[in-house]
């Protein structure tokens, strides 16, 4: 296997997926803005394409190695940390030596099917899962094996879609969702874009409306550059691809998407004086954001150390730190408030990188940690940086905000790690949780008849209500999560919360004697996280 | 040396909380710490009892301070105990007040080695404990090797284990490590609390009395077994209702376990522990 191919072939199926990453993303089975998986594989295959770029290795050995780690620290998601486990299968065979023949391409697939599977504690078929295992398969069939290399990747290519076919008859909720399996789908779109690229094929045009991610996401990505800036330039004839080029010098992480009246750009960099400067000239330019990325960290820091240099001569150091995953500015604010070391944003519809919370746990002052995933689409990547940290690291299976801000309650930065997670896992066990989001389309779930833009409540992810009202919404929420026996309500806001007022007083009547505690928590596509315990 | 009760003398600073321990025992002393109201200085329990501290310390504008005893408070027990051969000296956690330190500068000046000052590494009630262990040991004859073991002993079963109203007192009297502090400030959660190598430590968070009970409860089970000689001290801060609660708690856990103090925590370690503090002590003796 050899650098100039690896590159290549990921080349070509990151390009064959983000033509399809709107699409992948739009595979929701709940009816809730689910984990973006689209967005979740571009964004993990784009990290192997980059450390590939930058990679120098030579010999089958050395790429594969820089291949399996580079999908390990990219890996965002679910779908991408399985993901990862199939590209490294894929390493492991194809770094045995420079043979690329069909058997060979086989055992590969045999190979990353088999890595997919361990991955995954509980295998669910119906999912990318069975997409692999199907290319896997296919591939060891006698008349496949014996076809030349880009006859075999379309013949395995065509199983993999017919198994994506057929995942609806295998999970009753992409069934009832009418959609096929959204991880699955980007597999077969990833294989797809290697098959083009081995057979010398062209692939798809990325689609032009590519807010190719939402700034918010890119937002999230490691930079070395200071000040994440953004602007709009307005005028006629708007250079695109020339102020691509010019902006490209100054940084990373870039954004240029519009029309050629008006271009919204995204750029990381130390110079935002001649990033303005090179769109100046273009045309006008408004609604500039110039933040200091670093600003945040370094007065953390401060702090850190201020109330260090302060303390008496019996304060023990750090022994166990957390970092935390949460979204919205208020949940960062109170996991920092609670003592959070680091706080990654992230969650339902952005999930970080392994990369991204190996960075943070290397970055904990602490001689151990802990790491609140907070979402059950992140606890998977939060084991795979667990195995990649170079400091011990125990990942508290927080499935939510909420029930991570529980746990949270719990921590003392002085008892080792074990001690903290036996207390979280104890808060976990002791809480119910609950949210109110809006739906996204028409369902029925759980038999709640639920109307796409009504709001939705969940109650330990199973739906308990829907309505037009969301008071009625949240007060039926709330009397679940309180079970007539808890005496304590967490609630976290979202950015798009109502008034609390008809909720609370509707709380205080029914339940007098029970403790409520408010936060504003400013996720996105919940107006309320609750949590009782 | 056999060591007696005729011979040998106990002193205690007020950090024990036991201000009875000279009235009902000739061979004891108790040596007062201070507390300061602004200009007001007075001597723990001898000028400000319990029930007057936290009176005060509801009414008043400023925040009480405490200051150890002078050397020569000691030096003055110490000459008042000429008659005895001996003096053990039991002090409050040298980690947390520097009583140990005035009762070792005495013992200096005093010279000779009469005087043996132990730095028990807790507080409170546990001392109180501690110098009836002693004391019993007087009663039927001792030696100075013996009383030795004893305290080691002492350094490993005794425990304690409390929780308090909030722990701004803890904090600004600087008695537990901040970093400990900082995560508990910001919610209604209860910490409890711990000694341990003579400093104050967090053990856990939780939401609620009854959570506090039982983790009280599970403290206690572990660290104890079930059998005779095992002492309890129930401890509170101007918060008697606990004691019918915690005094039952003991006696469902650990039916063979003696409640040997029950009392209010005075003005010293009141400034320290603030009101609504509740916990207990427990020594297994012999």
């Amino acid at each position: 296997m050899e650098l100039e191919t690896v590159r290549m072939l990921s080349g070509t199926a990151l390009q064959n997926l983000e033509a399809h990453r709107k699409r992948i993303d739009d595979l929701n089975v709940y009816p809730v803005p689910d984990g973006d998986t689209g967005t979740n594989l571009v964004l993990t295959l784009r990290s192997i394409v980059e450390a590939l770029d930058a990679s120098t290795a030579e010999g089958s050995a050395a790429v594969a190695k820089d291949l399996s780690r580079a999908a390990l620290m990219g890996a965002r998601g679910n779908s991408g940390v399985i993901f990862s486990q199939i590209a490294r299968g894929f390493a492991d065979v194809l770094g045995g030596s420079d043979d690329m023949s069909t058997p060979r391409l086989a055992r590969a697939f045999r190979a990353a099917s088999d890595a997919a599977y361990r991955a995954v504690k509980r295998p669910v078929e119906g999912t990318m899962l069975t997409v692999i295992r199907e290319m896997a398969e296919e591939g060891e069939r006698k008349k496949t094996r014996l076809l030349p290399p880009p006859e075999f990747l379309a013949a395995v290519l065509a199983r993999g879609e017919d198994a994506l076919a057929r995942t609806p008859e295998m999970l009753d909720v992409l069934r009832e969702a009418g959609v096929v399996d959204a991880g699955g789908a980007g597999l077969v779109e990833i294989v797809r874009g290697v098959a083009l690229g081995a057979a010398g094929e062209p692939l798809p045009e990325t689609p032009v409306e590519s807010e190719a991610l939402g700034f918010e996401a890119i937002h999230l990505e490691l930079s070395q550059y200071r000040y994440c800036t953004v602007f709009v330039v307005e005028g006629e004839e708007l250079d695109q691809v020339g102020l691509e080029a010019a902006l490209e010098r100054l940084g990373d992480s870039l954004l240029v998407v519009g029309d050629a009246s008006a271009l919204k750009v995204h750029v990381h960099t130390d110079d935002p004086g001649a990033a303005l400067s090179s769109a100046t000239a273009m045309g006008v330019i408004e609604g500039i954001e110039i933040a200091n990325m670093h600003h945040q960290t370094t007065a953390r820091e401060e702090r850190l150390l201020d109330a260090a240099g302060s303390v008496s001569d019996s304060l023990p150091t750090l022994e166990t730190g957390i970092v935390a995953v949460c979204p919205g500015q208020g949940n960062r604010r109170l996991f920092e408030g609670l003592g959070a070391t680091r706080v990654i944003e992230g969650g339902q519809t952005m999930n970080p990188s392994a990369a991204e919370i190996v960075q943070a746990v290397e970055a904990t002052p602490a001689a151990e940690v802990i790491v609140l995933p907070n979402n059950s689409n992140v606890i998977l990547t939060a084991e795979q940086a667990a195995a990649l940290a170079s400091k011990p690291v125990r990942v508290i299976p927080s499935r939510s905000v909420q029930a991570g801000f529980a746990a949270m309650a719990r921590y003392l930065p002085t008892l080792s790690s074990g001690e903290n997670e036996a207390a979280m896992l104890e808060a976990l066990d002791a809480v119910a949780t609950g949210e109110v989001t809006i739906a996204s389309r028409d369902a029925e779930l759980d038999g709640i008849a639920i109307r796409k833009g009504g709001y939705l409540g969940l109650v330990d992810g199973t739906a308990v209500a829907a309505d037009e009202d969301i008071d009625r919404v949240a007060i039926e929420v709330v009397e679940r999560v309180l079970g007539g026996e808890r005496g304590w309500l967490g609630i976290l806001t979202g950015e798009d919360a109502p008034p609390l007022d008809a909720l609370l007083a509707a709380v205080d009547r029914a339940h007098p004697e029970v403790e409520v505690e408010v936060h504003e928590g400013g996720q996105p596509h919940y107006p309320l996280l609750v949590v009782a315990e | 040396m056999n060591l007696t009760t005729e011979n040998t003398a106990i002193v205690l600073d007020s950090v024990s909380d036991y201000p009875e321990a000279a009235a009902r025992f000739p061979n004891m002393r108790f040596v007062p710490l201070y507390v300061r109201f602004g200009d007001e200085t007075y001597r723990d329990y001898v000028e400000l009892g319990p029930k007057e501290f936290y009176e005060k310390l509801r009414t008043a504008t400023e925040l009480p301070a405490t200051s150890q005893p002078t050397p020569q408070d000691f030096l003055t027990a110490y000459e008042d105990l000429a008659a005895f051969e001996r003096i053990y000296v039991l002090n409050v956690s040298s980690k947390v007040s520097g009583t140990y330190q005035s009762a070792r500068l005495a013992a200096a000046e005093l010279g000779g080695d009469k005087v043996r000052v132990i730095d028990t590494l807790t507080a409170s009630l546990a001392i109180a404990m501690l110098s009836h262990a002693v004391q019993r040991r007087l009663a039927r004859g001792t030696t100075d090797e013996e009383i030795d073991a004893l305290v080691e002993r002492f350094y490993e079963s005794c425990g304690v284990v409390f929780t308090v109203e909030t722990l701004e007192f803890l904090q600004r009297g600087g008695r537990i490590g901040r970093a400990a502090a900082l995560a508990g400030t910001l919610l209604n959660l209860r910490p409890i609390l711990g000694i341990t190598d003579g400093v104050v430590v967090a053990l856990a968070k939780v939401r609620g009395r009854q959570k506090a009970l039982a983790e009280f409860q599970r403290r206690l089970e572990a660290a104890t077994e079930d059998r005779p000689g095992l002492r309890v001290a129930v401890a509170h801060a101007d918060a008697d209702e606990w004691v019918g609660t915690l005094s039952k708690l003991v006696w469902e856990a650990r039916p063979k376990a003696e409640i040997e103090f029950s009392a209010s925590l005075g003005a010293v370690v009141g400034t320290h522990a603030g009101p609504g503090a509740v916990g207990f002590f427990w020594f297994q003796d012999e």
